[in-house]
């Protein structure tokens, strides 16, 4: 009897275990707050904050358990930070979603993240650090019917800072690995994956009257996008393609023409050890795709076109960004890395890597339609353009090297010159191309294993005279000197001058303190007003003048 | 006897669900991401045969992340020799760098295991706000350590950790 007792006891606190397993999962989650204190200060154009305290935050939590998994974030603007939207200010759950994962599909009902291949036609993103989020709400499917084959599928409308966007979404897209799906090809060196996707948006009629003749614009309430891409490895060799086209979008961004766009994105690499080149091209026309038709800036996107060219990092070489050009743009990118062998006289003790990068943004070609005299008239078909033929017009040019070399066992240098050309046009303001030459430093002494001393020195030149309304023309100056105390502390003290133009300093000191996942960074000086630019889109930033705070955290 | 004998069972049990409690963080095995090739792989297939692996979020345009992965370049060899450590580093590059990422990891002659996580999916899942973010993942799949940030000699410090994990330590108080 008592041993019977003794197995029902071990049964049931197994059951209770294997439940307690069921039933625990995991919880995970990370947060980040960013606080500002900024002042008035005329002679660089930060306003006053009658606020005085801003703050965005950020929280994150996610539970998993077995396939199911499901989360929450909360976010708070009170007041938002200089630069981001008004429209942000408030609190509240602004993401949800709970997914469900199984053998061979995935549902995901509330919001969610996707894209359909490179994003010509449909992506859907965060980057906090611009304050954009076109997060989807709706149902997200993917389906894997055999390995090799990914067929998604979704519907739903797209964030609104806090709200959602007019228009409905809906998408479906198939990714096929060959090498997956033909048994034959199995163990191929050649490695084939092809993939389409279709995105349709649905938008309620509205009234647009044309300028030229007071007629109601016949609007399409329906408007499609497809790609068709591919994806190609033999070995060392690589090519990737992806051609979009979108009907018929009269919206703001094109000035409501009926013309269709297209887009076409090709790039192709060569990689051994010790050398890599990757060589671009594409070619857009007329893809600026939103959920609603009628709503400039940066938000309600449904597709995502990156700007052709490297994204630099060093202040003063990423002072003039190249920013896409979703009405028209034709660019080509060559990239090369090569890493000098040790030993070798070039090489020295450690070795040598070299790094190369050109990039060309040109406009397209847009003749005007037969019997008229302009280019883009709202209510026609807009332009005619020669598909193979580049436009006259220069929008961005970048030629850097990098070469970077470990000294001895304590230093490195890093040596970067930059050509950089920019028409103003990006940014939808008029004036010359300014070309500039920019020089960077970049010097690491290792003092022991503990202190790192880290200086930047970086040179801007430009032919252009300092004008007061941009505060960024003319010449620059930077120092930087970074200490850090092993990965836990570091002090950082910079100063960038315009030295001819504003002969304004923008001066700045940071500490920060790092604990594992968590980061707490303080800084004190200037913000010069400008572009954040990432992945070419671009948020304008204020000048301000003041404290930053900002903690990040994840567990 | 037999009450004790319960009793001690109970209490074990309670121990045992406790501990079950008080579980690591594992790595989510769901999560789709890309080869250098544009397979397509689950985060299941993530392992070191049984041995602790370093994963570490990374982008083109990271002066940082570079940074790490170019010293940890360095000393690789002498690494995976000593303790059989293996370094996955995941690029969280979108279509602006994604094409770049085959091209550097090779020119760069890193020897990771490299994988691309365009739509952040495994970023997001993991709780990655920026990077660099590094994970210390021990033989059961559990996340043992993490930190983000990177400063030259921190390599030291991660690879003391990591041959910790292989003693069985438990580090996750460490720093």
């Amino acid at each position: 009897m008592k041993r019977l007792f003794l197995l029902l006891l071990v049964v049931a606190v197994t059951i209770e275990l294997q439940a307690q397993n069921l039933g625990g999962g995991q919880v995970t989650g990370n947060f980040q707050i960013d606080a500002q204190l900024s002042r008035q200060d005329s002679s660089i154009g930060a306003e006053d904050v009658p606020q005085k305290l801003l703050s965005n935050v950020f929280a994150n939590l996610l539970y998993t358990n077995g396939g199911f998994s499901a989360g929450i974030r909360f976010e708070s603007y009170l007041d938002p930070l200089l630069g981001f939207n008004s429209q942000y200010k408030g609190a509240g759950i602004a993401n949800k979603f709970m997914s469900y994962q199984g053998d061979m599909f995935e549902i995901t009902a509330g919001n969610f993240y996707e894209q359909y291949g490179s994003g010509l036609i449909f992506r859907s993103y965060e980057d906090r650090n611009l304050g954009l989020d076109n997060a989807m709400m709706g149902v997200n499917v993917k389906i894997r019917p055999m390995d090799g084959i990914i067929i998604k599928t979704m519907v739903g409308k797209q964030r609104y800072y806090w709200d959602y966007g007019k228009g409905l979404v809906r998408g479906i897209d198939g990714e096929f690995s060959l090498n997956s799906i033909i048994k034959k090809f199995e163990e191929s060196k050649t490695r084939v994956t092809l993939g389409a996707g279709f995105v349709s948006k649905y938008e309620e009629d509205q009234t647009i009257l044309a300028p030229t003749d007071g007629f109601k614009l016949n609007l399409p309430l329906n408007v499609g996008a497809g790609s068709f891409r591919m994806d190609l490895a033999h070995g060392n060799w690589g090519l990737q393609a992806e051609y979009a086209i979108k009907s018929q979008d009269p919206n703001v961004l094109n000035n409501y023409i009926y013309k269709g766009g297209n887009a076409l994105f090709v790039s192709a690499s060569y990689s051994q050890k010790g050398l890599g080149i990757n060589l671009q091209a594409k070619r857009i026309d007329n893809m600026g795709f939103k959920s609603e038709r009628s709503l400039a800036g940066e938000m309600l996107y449904i597709n995502y076109i990156p700007a052709m060219s490297k994204q630099h990092t060093y202040a003063l070489m990423a002072l003039y960004p190249a920013i896409t050009q979703v009405n028209g743009e034709m660019g080509i990118q060559a990239d090369v890395t090569y890493s000098i062998k040790k030993g070798t006289l070039l090489g020295g003790k450690y070795g040598t890597t070299l790094k190369m990068n050109y990039s060309q943004i040109m406009s397209i070609d847009k003749q005007p339609l037969e019997g008229s005299t302009t280019i883009g008239e709202m209510g026609t078909n807009g332009y005619t353009s020669n598909f193979f033929k580049v436009g006259d017009e220069l929008y961005y040019q970048d030629f850097n090297v990098e070469i970077s070399k470990k000294l001895s066992k304590k230093s490195k240098l890093a040596l970067t010159y930059a050509y950089i050309a920019f028409n103003p046009i990006m940014e939808n303001e008029h004036g010359d191309i300014h070309y500039n030459n920019v020089v960077v430093a970049d010097y690491t002494y290792k003092m022991n294993s503990k202190n790192v001393l880290r200086g930047e020195l970086q040179w801007l030149k430009s032919n252009i005279e300092y004008f007061d309304e941009d505060k960024r023309s003319g010449d620059w100056l930077m120092a930087l000197v970074e200490w850090n105390f092993t990965s836990a502390f570091f002090l950082s003290v910079s100063d960038q001058y315009n030295y001819n133009g504003s002969k304004e300093h923008y001066y700045n000191v940071s500490v920060g303190y790092t604990h594992n996942t968590t980061r707490l960074q303080i800084g004190y000086g200037k913000q010069r007003k400008g572009l954040l630019c990432i992945g070419g889109v671009c948020r304008e930033v204020p000048a301000s003048n003041g404290l930053m705070i900002s903690l990040t955290s994840s567990f | 006897m037999k009450k004790l004998l319960v009793s001690a069972l109970a209490l074990f049990l309670s121990i045992g669900v406790f501990a079950q409690e008080a579980k690591k963080s594992v790595l989510p095995d769901n999560i789709s991401v890309k080869t250098l090739d544009g397979k397509t792989v689950q985060t299941s297939a993530f392992n070191n045969d049984g041995k602790p692996y370093i994963l570490s979020f990374w982008a083109t345009w990271c002066k940082p992340c570079l940074r790490e992965l170019n010293t940890i370049k360095e000393v690789y060899e002498e690494w995976q020799e000593e303790t059989g450590v293996k370094i996955i580093a995941v690029s969280i590059d979108d279509a602006r760098g994604a094409s770049r990422v085959k091209p550097l990891v090779n020119g760069s002659g890193w020897e990771y295991e490299v994988y691309i996580d365009q739509n952040q999916d495994l970023k997001r899942a993991m709780n990655v706000v920026n990077v660099p973010h590094t994970f210390i993942i021990n033989g059961n799949g559990e996340i043992v350590w993490q930190h983000t940030s990177f400063v030259e000699g921190s390599e030291e410090e991660l690879i003391e950790l990591v041959k910790k994990v292989m003693n069985g330590e438990d580090i996750s108080e460490s720093k």
